[in-house]
């Protein structure tokens, strides 16, 4: 079972010390990145059982320990974990109890590890959920900040604060101050060097008229920055000198300034003197002064980096970053940083010109349809043979991703337009389509008129250069149905022939010519053109699907099937009669039959079959995503639980079914369901001893929950090695037959769930970690003194069972 | 490290047509980049006649012999830095056509065949009568060769009487003589760069043979191969054991010390060949070898192909805008000089280098004694110059070079679109003229959905802009579909100011006429197809 698709983006990223590593939160591991390749080098897991929130590394201050590195992370479930993250290894943890949405630990740096003075105690700062308030109550404070001695595991008593909702904190490069955005305020403490008692820590707040999202402290100067929702950026300097001075008489002095020298400045706050800057238009999502203190960085929807400088107010931009920004980080190293984008990408600038030297792609996450749009909604195809999802982006791109690698292979950029993410979306690439050997790719986009003028369907074809998932554009159909949406893209196996099929009634073949000799000169007329159109009764086609040897064309003409021959166009067959339109079709493998999933008010799971021309068997299910295995009878569907079960709404069941059977074969419960979606996918070549030694067939299945996080798994295997409910259960599926249907609503409720176990675990760790302690690029090894440690402990460990 | 960040997207019409890729110069090899390094000009262009052979002298100044017409031409090979005809030039003790000159290996004498049969040997340095006439042939001779070595007192010529004659140049008299050598005209023979006493010569008959004048008469004839066209020019290369034959479109290699086995053959001539010469190409790095030996053979077809015969491949090819007859590369390896059959001798001289002159004048004041030192001048800040210091100062091999990054050239629309000026972009790009650069930033406006308000908030002038716009482009096939809609929209819109001012009233006019006639068109489109769809139907069955 292999996870993978996590969020690069849940919290900010963290560079090491040296800026040579970058420390992601992904999920409930922490992901270490190299700043120089982009690659990921090591994983943190084994720590924490849900999402990490924060990481905080350890500074260290004599270059003889430049080898160490060790950090803190907190999760929402409730843990801080202390690692070694240079081995990886896991020192310490300590249980808080509360999810963890936030931590800082402000006198870390203080204290940093190497330097001869005693270490004193580090307090860690953070913001916790109770989970215990519900959200409903009115004015419930459900966001709490405490203080926790890392070094004795023990919580100081009291609460620094209590807030609507966990709050991200930020703390000053010195650890001086700790703020965070409460409403239309700031709520900055001073902390103390060294006695935390919670009575003793002095709080000011700074007052503003709108809602602040975001805030940064000055790295020297007595200097806070604030940004708030409509996109203004308020400086206030010198803040807190009244009350963090704890001097009386220089309080005094202060009291006889007036409200007039202090411009600015509102309800007699605590601050020199405040000015606002506005260029951004929307919420400022983050805001970063640079190391020395002369740059402010600020970012937000716009997916612009603005550089403000501090003295004079003058701006520089980083546009076209194609998404919107949250998260900005500076290294060590000050020629480097790098900027968190919503679209699950993290991208290395080098730093004076902000040029993007690597990106650290994630998958990228799904967008809404505009309003309007028909069609099926899964934004993904899959190039099986590659082992790659091809996932459809906001920003007119398809993203290559490697399912086995769990990284992104490449981009091809389908509308040559710049995106800018705070318009309307005007323009989508609404389906793409990748033949069975991946050569080939289709791609379609939409434009949607304004006021009925000027839009645009447009049909792409795509060749696969020399290299896997690099495409370069063959030809360009304007307006293939000419008004008329298209429902779906397929390409014939074995042949360069692709089917599309409109809402508007018709469907239309597609070949692809080669160079025609004439008078010895080749024509470069390379290209697809129209074979021929169908069309039955008129119906909207929506769905096409051709058969595994490519003999058979199936198209749904909204409620029927009807078989066409491919090369001559002439309608064969016309099989089943539903009462809601057909939305997605597949034949299955190498047998006679065909599933369709019919969707509206009487969703619908039918087998038909193309030999008898008749319904085999069907079921009323909710169907999102079909799939069909290519060279076994089998296919597997997820279907969604509606509320009806009393399980979330998001919920939903992977079946798999064995084509001349109606009782499925297995069943996994899953979450995200929504907007998810199912593939087949042969099995990597790393993976062949495990199949080599269970004689199985190598096909794994493949679930892309709404999120883009995916699992893939080997559906034979029966092993415990994935949780699986077990064939005895029967799991209470009535027998439709060939002529009933069946609701499976009330029967999936007795499933026990022990054994349907959501397939989000994490590895077994490996028992023999000789295998794994010395893989890794050579500049990420640990120094051998650590793997020296570890292996000899594992070789320990070893004997006694060989003595057994 | 390159930048990964998206690169900026000009708009663009959906319907735009692209122009074809530029066709990417392909990267200079170092053997082209030397065959560029040649300034063209003409010799001589006031000939008329074709250029029959074009012959370089063996020794320094190495002069030119060009055979045309009824004389032969000389050129000074040391005049700088062209070449220049020597003062006694042209030859003209011919009666007849000219052919074939060819040096003695000191350079001293010239001899040349003619239309009339008649041999003639001159000397180069001044004018004068010939000094020996050989008389033997009976028809005109073409082939007249000194031995390239050592031998300064015979020669061989070949004939259209099939006559090969070894002469005792100054005794007039034949050494030995091989009537009926071949059995067609000999139109091409070549001396042995190793041997004075051998040679080849190549006839219309097809055949290539191969002569020694050593051996007792009667077995004189060593090789004999058939080449399979008429032969048109015979080279032995410079190791005496390959031999290079030109004839029909093709140029083949013959090993000879293995008795004529063919080794080659270059087929890159579209017409037939007609002359082979040697030639050096001489790297930038000074070396003493005199560079690597290449083959150049000319052809009708208007082009010179360089063959490098060590690997078998076409290195470089060049056209000229004539049929080109003879070929010669001077041995210097700073002039080569093409024959064509109009009378134009086209020249290519090696550009000088302006450094060996300045080592020149160098080497000569050191002699003088007295090297002046030149003087510096120390720039004030009163000097203009002085703010500018630095400015053009080329880097240093040693310097690290950081290239600034190249603008990107934005079209003046993009550049209002990147600021969301949308009307003004609109009327930049309707002023413009583009049909499909309005249409792109129409297009865009519609999916930033910002048309219709630019349309709205367009005075009187540039609403005339607009409508002048759609008048020209309205029923264009290309964008007639997005643009009528808009035609209607903005008459639906705008009604009020269209009424209201007589200069848009005239515009509306114009449109609906336009609309009509494309109505009109239509509606006889539609006769034709009523008319041809019968046929078709008919046709198909």
């Amino acid at each position: 079972m292999i996870p993978g698709g996590q969020s690069l983006v849940s919290s900010p990223p963290v560079f090491s010390h040296d800026g040579k590593k970058l420390l992601v939160c992904t999920g409930c591991t922490v992901s270490i990145f190299s700043t120089s390749t982009g690659m990921k080098i090591m994983e943190l897991e084994g720590g924490h059982t849900d999402r990490v929130t924060s990481v905080v590394v350890v500074p260290v201050a004599a270059p003889s320990s430049k080898f160490i590195s060790y950090c803190w992370t907190s999760s929402i479930d409730g843990t801080i974990c202390y690692w070694d993250f240079s081995v990886p290894e896991l020192i310490k943890k300590v249980k808080v109890q509360l999810p963890i949405h936030s931590m800082v630990i402000p006198n870390i740096s203080c204290t940093p590890i190497g330097s001869s003075e005693k270490t004193s105690n580090h307090y860690a700062f953070i913001s916790v959920e109770d989970p215990t308030i519900s959200a409903d109550e009115n004015k419930a404070f459900r966001g709490q900040i405490q203080i926790y001695n890392l070094t004795k595991s023990r919580r100081v008593r009291g609460l620094l604060a209590e807030t609507r909702k966990p709050e991200l904190l930020s703390v000053s490069k010195n650890g001086e101050f700790l703020g965070i955005t409460n409403k239309r305020k700031l709520d900055i403490w001073k902390i103390p060097s060294n006695d935390f008692r919670i009575e003793e820590i002095k709080k000011i707040k700074l007052h503003h008229t709108k809602k602040l999202t975001a805030l940064a402290f000055h790295p020297k100067l007595r200097m806070v920055a604030g940004g708030d929702v409509t996109g203004r950026i308020l400086m206030w300097i010198g803040f807190g000198r009244r009350k963090f001075s704890g001097d009386s008489q220089a309080t005094n002095k202060k009291k006889n300034l007036t409200d007039e020298e202090k411009p600015g400045v509102r309800n007699n706050d605590d601050a020199d003197s405040c000015s606002t800057w506005h260029w951004h238009p929307s919420e400022i999502k983050f805001l970063s002064f640079s190391s020395d203190g002369a740059y402010l960085y600020s970012g937000g929807k716009e997916g612009v980096i603005v550089v403000w400088q501090i003295d004079t107010g003058k701006k520089k931009f980083k546009p076209r970053l194609g998404s919107p920004l949250l998260y900005f980080t500076e290294s060590p190293d000050p020629s480097l940083s790098c900027v968190t984008c919503a679209d699950n990408h993290i991208h290395l600038l080098k730093m004076p010109t902000m040029e993007i030297t690597k990106s650290i792609a994630g998958i990228k996450l799904p967008f809404s349809y505009p309003v309007g749009h028909k069609g099926l909604c899964t934004q993904v195809a899959y190039d099986e043979t590659a082992g790659l999802i091809a996932v459809l982006t906001e920003d007119y791109c398809v993203q290559f991703f490697s399912l086995f690698d769990n990284h992104e292979v490449s981009q091809v950029q389908v509308c040559k337009r710049n995106f800018q993410p705070v318009d309307d979306v005007t323009l989508y690439v609404a389906l793409v389509s990748v033949s069975l050997d991946g050569s080939l790719m289709g791609t379609v986009d939409v434009k949607i008129p304004e006021d009925g003028l000027g839009g645009l369907v447009s049909l792409k074809f795509w060749m696969r250069g020399s290299r896997i998932a690099e495409y370069s554009l063959s030809t360009v159909i304007y307006e293939p149905h000419s008004d008329a949406e298209i429902s779906s893209l397929a390409f014939r196996p074995g042949h360069c022939m692709a089917v599309t099929s409109s809402f508007g009634g018709d469907f239309k073949i597609w070949i692809h010519n080669l160079g025609i000799k004439l008078n010895d000169q080749l024509h470069q007329k390379t290209g697809w053109r129209c074979q021929s159109v169908g069309s039955y009764k008129g119906r909207p086609m929506t769905a096409a699907a051709f058969s595994a040897d490519g003999s058979v064309l199936a198209i749904a003409a909204e409620s029927v099937v009807t078989l066409w021959d491919p090369d001559s166009n002439v309608l064969v067959a016309v099989i089943g009669d539903t009462h809601s339109p057909i939305t997605s079709l597949s034949f299955i493998g190498n047998s006679e039959y065909l599933v369709s999933l019919t969707g509206g008010s009487t969703p619908q799971l039918a087998v038909l079959s193309t030999s008898k021309l008749r319904l085999s068997w069907s079921y009323k299910l909710v169907a999102e995503a079909l799939s069909s295995s290519r060279d076994t009878s089998q296919f597997s569907v997820l279907v969604l639980l509606n509320s009806q079960c009393g399980i979330e709404k998001e919920n939903g069941v992977i079946l798999l079914f064995d084509v001349e059977d109606p009782v499925p074969v297995a069943t996994w419960m899953v979450k995200k369901a929504k907007g998810g979606s199912l593939a087949f996918v042969p099995a990597n070549p790393s993976f062949d001893e495990i199949k080599a030694m269970d004689g199985e067939k190598p096909s794994l299945l493949v679930y892309v929950n709404g999120d883009h996080e995916y699992i893939i798994f080997d559906p034979h295997n029966m092993d415990n090695r994935i949780g699986k409910s077990s064939r005895t259960s029967q799991i209470a599926l009535e027998e439709a037959g060939m002529f009933g249907y069946a609701s499976i609503y009330g029967d999936l409720s007795n499933l026990n769930p022990k054994q349907d176990q959501v397939p989000e675990i994490t590895f077994a760790p490996s028992e023999r970690p000789w295998e794994t302690i010395f893989n890794g690029s050579s500049h990420a090894l640990p120094p051998l003194t650590k793997l020296c440690s570890t292996f000899l402990a594992s070789l320990i460990e070893k004997k006694p069972s060989m003595n057994e | 490290m390159a930048d990964e960040s998206k690169p900026f997207f000009p708009v663009e019409s959906a319907h735009h047509v692209k122009p074809p890729p530029p066709r990417r110069a392909q990267s200079l090899t170092p053997e082209s980049r030397f065959w560029r390094s040649f300034r063209h000009s003409e010799l001589a262009s006031g000939l008329i006649l074709p250029v029959t052979a074009l012959e370089f002298s063996p020794v320094a100044p190495y002069h030119v012999a060009a055979a045309c017409s009824a004389a032969v031409h000389l050129f000074d090979g040391a005049a700088s830095p062209s070449l220049a005809p020597l003062p006694h030039s042209p030859l003209s003790g011919f009666s007849d056509v000219a052919y074939s000159p060819s040096f003695r290996c000191d350079g001293a004498l010239l001899a040349a065949g003619g239309e009339s049969g008649l041999v003639q040997v001159f000397r180069v340095d001044k004018a004068g009568p010939p000094l020996r006439r050989l008389r033997a042939h009976a028809r005109p001779v073409r082939v007249v060769r000194y031995p390239r070595v050592a031998d300064k007192i015979h020669l061989f010529s070949g004939g259209d009487d099939a006559l090969l004659a070894y002469w005792d140049v100054p005794s007039e008299a034949q050494v030995v003589s091989f009537p009926g050598a071949h059995r067609d005209y000999i139109r091409a023979g070549s001396a042995s760069p190793t041997s004075p006493e051998v040679f080849a010569t190549g006839s219309y008959d097809h055949t290539v043979k191969l002569w020694d004048v050593r051996v007792p008469p009667g077995s004189n004839l060593l090789l004999g191969f058939s080449h399979g066209d008429p032969v048109e020019s015979v080279l032995f290369l410079p190791s005496g054991g390959l031999l290079a034959t030109a004839g029909g479109n093709v140029v083949k290699i013959w090993d000879i010390i293995s008795g004529g086995k063919l080794t080659h053959t270059i087929e890159s001539h579209n017409k037939t060949v007609t002359a082979l010469c040697l030639g050096r190409i001489k790297n930038e790095s000074p070396s003493d070898d005199g560079g690597e030996p290449r083959l150049l053979s000319v052809s009708i077809d208007g082009y010179m192909k360089s063959f490098d015969f060590a690997t078998f491949k076409i290195t470089h090819s060049m056209r000229y805008p004539a049929q080109l007859l003879s070929v010669g590369f001077s041995p210097s390896g700073n002039a080569r000089l093409v024959g064509t059959s109009d009378g134009v001798i086209y020249m290519g001289m090696k550009k000088t280098k302006k450094q060996e002159e300045a080592n020149g004048t160098n080497a000569a004041s050191e002699l003088d004694g007295f090297i002046p030192e030149p003087e510096k001048q120390v720039l004030r800040p009163t000097n203009y110059r002085y703010f500018h210091r630095g400015k053009s100062e080329k880097p240093q091999d040693t310097d690290y070079v950081i290239p600034r990054a190249a603008k990107v050239k934005l079209a003046e629309h993009d550049k209002l679109l990147k600021k969301f000026w949308h009307k003004e972009a609109l009327v930049v790009a309707l002023s413009k003229k583009s049909a499909s650069s309005v249409v792109a930033v129409m297009e865009e406006l519609v999916a930033r959905k910002k048309l219709l308000k630019c349309v709205a908030n367009l005075d009187v002038d540039e609403l005339r802009l607009l409508l002048r716009f759609l008048h020209k482009n309205a029923t264009s096939p290309r964008h007639a579909r997005f643009l009528m809609g808009l035609t209607k929209k903005v008459l639906e819109m705008r009604a009020d100011d269209i009424q209201s001012n007589n200069n848009l009233r005239i515009y509306v006019r114009n449109l609906k006429r336009m609309i009509a006639e494309e109505i009109q068109i239509q509606r006889s489109l539609q006769e034709i197809q009523g008319m041809i769809s019968p046929l078709l139907v008919i046709a198909g069955r």
